[in-house]
């Protein structure tokens, strides 16, 4: 049951999206519009005046025109110089305009045959405009009677002989015909107000809804993650008192306990850091949101690798897999969260590190053109079947082959960076070959 | 005569975990598991170092404790290790060198406790101390 109210199409006012900023950009809008229609007059003038040579007044069309012209350059300067300040007086500025436009508008089609000419219809584009600027429904309904009013001033002086006709048909037309035109012409600029107005309450009636739900989206899945989080600490201080407790007892006591026991808190000791890791990761999605494109600090990304690699570079040397790098060294930045660029950074170079085998190699490189600041992660490890590749960024997929090399490892890893890298507005791709290696490349736009 | 470790911790069994590396260590261990008693018997006791959490009760509770004992001239020069699990849950990673405006500890300790590390780390800064 949607009825178009009046009344209640007025509480839109106080909505976000009618604002002086919003009334301004309508503002600039008319301003460009303006600009062709300046253009077509004229071409509009030569034409009738080539048509119509006798009757038609070029010279003062073309003053109409010129001053049409004048008054927007006026506009323009206006919008240029001073800023949007209250939603009073972007609409005035708004009514300033359309009354100009409505003025000039008599004048051409005056000059150029008055209710004779088929253009008169003009009138019409500015009751639709208005209905799609002002948020008040009287606001279009005023411009609809100023237009009839000067309308009806228009040809009834022309016909009663007040002012000049420029006559361009054969015959001048009677007053019943009059009367007619005029008639038929107010039912199509009230209809036409009537059909603006309800089109666009409509229109703001579906936004405003969409906004509101949007909103109420954002906030639900903001207290979802908030649990999430909250979740994920509660059961996080629990196991880490239990492994310290373990680390004490293995690392502290180990020569009082039985080998047998000792072997079993190992083994607990590898659980509590999976159950950590696992943590750890749920944590990383629950920070999962997309507005991180375009967001954070100034970032130069080649530097900012290098000195990921640097830090990262003992625990290879552990394994003892060699780094090779060729890595950029532009000056460029990127806008980025740099939480986000790092654990993209770590989790796959953690990852290219645990899944190759000892004296293996892992070569990053980048690449620099104008859309994107690539890097990829090349590593000569233990690859993965075609089979997995469809599925390793799923949440939890770990590959067989992966599982039986690491135990430890939550299969959220590729998951929350696919997501944090098409949150920057990037993409991942994975190349892989069982027992020859994975390379890992990573496009992320930079920025305008 | 052996050092006198203080822990501010709310979670016991940790405490306990510490306790026990601590005095394997040869390390002497007091302990509270609040803030404001922590705070009191700090002042009394005088320890050479203390241990403290970030994250007791309230969220920050830790830091603002850290900041008081700073701050107050008879607990200033006592140094401060921070034990947080707050890195792998916020993501931020801590580190003294960049941080050391944002607050003034000495060092960070990671969650959950390494003994060897926890003891690196005592040891390390009571020679600075």
């Amino acid at each position: 049951m949607d009825k178009p109210i009046w009344g209640k199409i007025t509480t839109d006012i106080k909505h976000s999206f009618y604002t002086p900023g919003s009334l301004r950009r309508k503002n600039d809008w008319l301003i460009k519009l303006r600009w062709i229609a300046i253009g077509a007059a004229l071409v509009y003038a030569l034409l009738v005046k080539s048509l119509l040579p006798e009757v038609i007044p070029l010279g003062n069309l073309l003053w109409v025109i010129a001053a049409l012209g004048a008054i927007n350059f006026l506009y323009f300067i206006f919008v240029k110089i001073r800023s949007p300040e209250s939603l009073r007086s972007e609409e005035k500025l708004v009514s300033i305009q359309i009354t100009t436009d409505l003025i000039l508008l008599s004048f051409l089609i005056h000059f150029s045959g008055g209710l004779e000419n088929p253009f008169n219809f003009f009138y019409i584009f500015h009751i639709i405009i208005a209905s799609t600027i002002f948020a008040k429904p009287t606001h279009t309904f005023i411009v609809a009677i100023g237009v009839a009013i000067l309308f009806t001033f228009l040809t009834v002086a022309e016909f009663t002989g007040l002012i000049h006709h420029y006559q361009i048909s054969a015959n001048s037309y009677t007053l019943i015909q009059l009367i007619l035109a005029l008639s038929g012409f107010y039912v199509t600029i009230f209809v036409s107000s009537y059909i603006g107005v309800t089109l666009m309450n409509r229109h703001r009636k579906v936004k405003n809804l969409i906004y509101a739900q949007n909103e109420e989206l954002k906030k639900a899945s903001e207290t979802k993650m908030k649990f999430f989080r909250f979740v994920s600490h509660e059961l996080k201080s629990p196991i880490v008192a239990v492994q310290s407790s373990i680390n004490v007892i293995i690392d502290i006591m180990g020569d009082q306990v039985p080998e047998k026991a000792l072997d079993m808190l190992g083994r607990a000791r590898v659980r509590t850091r999976q159950m950590l890791a696992i943590l750890k990761d749920l944590v990383d999605l629950s920070y999962d949101r997309p507005v991180s494109k375009n967001q954070g600090d100034l970032v130069n990304p080649c530097d900012f690798l290098g000195e990921f690699i640097d830090n990262e570079r003992p625990r290879a040397d552990e394994k003892k897999i060699k780094i090779v790098q060729n890595i950029c060294s532009e000056k460029g930045e990127l806008k980025i969260d740099r939480f986000v660029l790092e654990k993209i950074f770590s989790n796959l170079l953690s990852n290219a590190i645990r899944y190759t085998p000892a004296k293996g190699t892992v070569t990053i490189e980048t690449e620099v053109d104008n859309y994107f600041w690539s890097f990829m992660i090349i590593d000569t490890g233990i690859g993965m079947s075609k089979a997995d590749q469809v599925h390793v960024f799923e949440e939890f997929y770990r590959a067989n082959n992966a599982k039986k090399f690491a135990t430890i490892g939550t299969g959220l890893g590729l998951n929350i960076v696919k997501k944090m890298v098409e949150n920057l507005g990037g993409y991942i791709e994975l190349n892989s070959k069982i027992d020859h290696g994975t390379t890992i490349i990573v496009r992320i736009p930079v920025n305008e | 005569m052996a050092k006198k470790i203080m822990i501010i911790d709310d979670d016991i069994d940790l405490v306990e975990a510490m306790r026990i590396t601590l005095e394997s260590g040869g390390y002497e261990v007091i302990d509270a598991q609040e803030g404001n008693k922590g705070y009191e018997m700090l002042k009394s006791e005088q320890p050479d170092l203390l241990i403290l959490d970030v994250m007791m009760g309230t969220q920050d509770e830790g830091f603002q404790l850290a900041y008081q004992i700073r701050s107050a001239a008879e607990t200033s020069d006592i140094p401060i290790v921070m034990v947080t699990a707050v890195g792998a849950q916020t993501g931020f990673e801590f580190d003294p060198s960049k941080d050391e405006n944002f607050l003034p500890v000495d060092e960070y300790l990671e969650k959950p406790v390494n003994p060897q590390a926890l003891l690196d780390t005592v040891k390390r800064n009571l020679s600075i101390g």
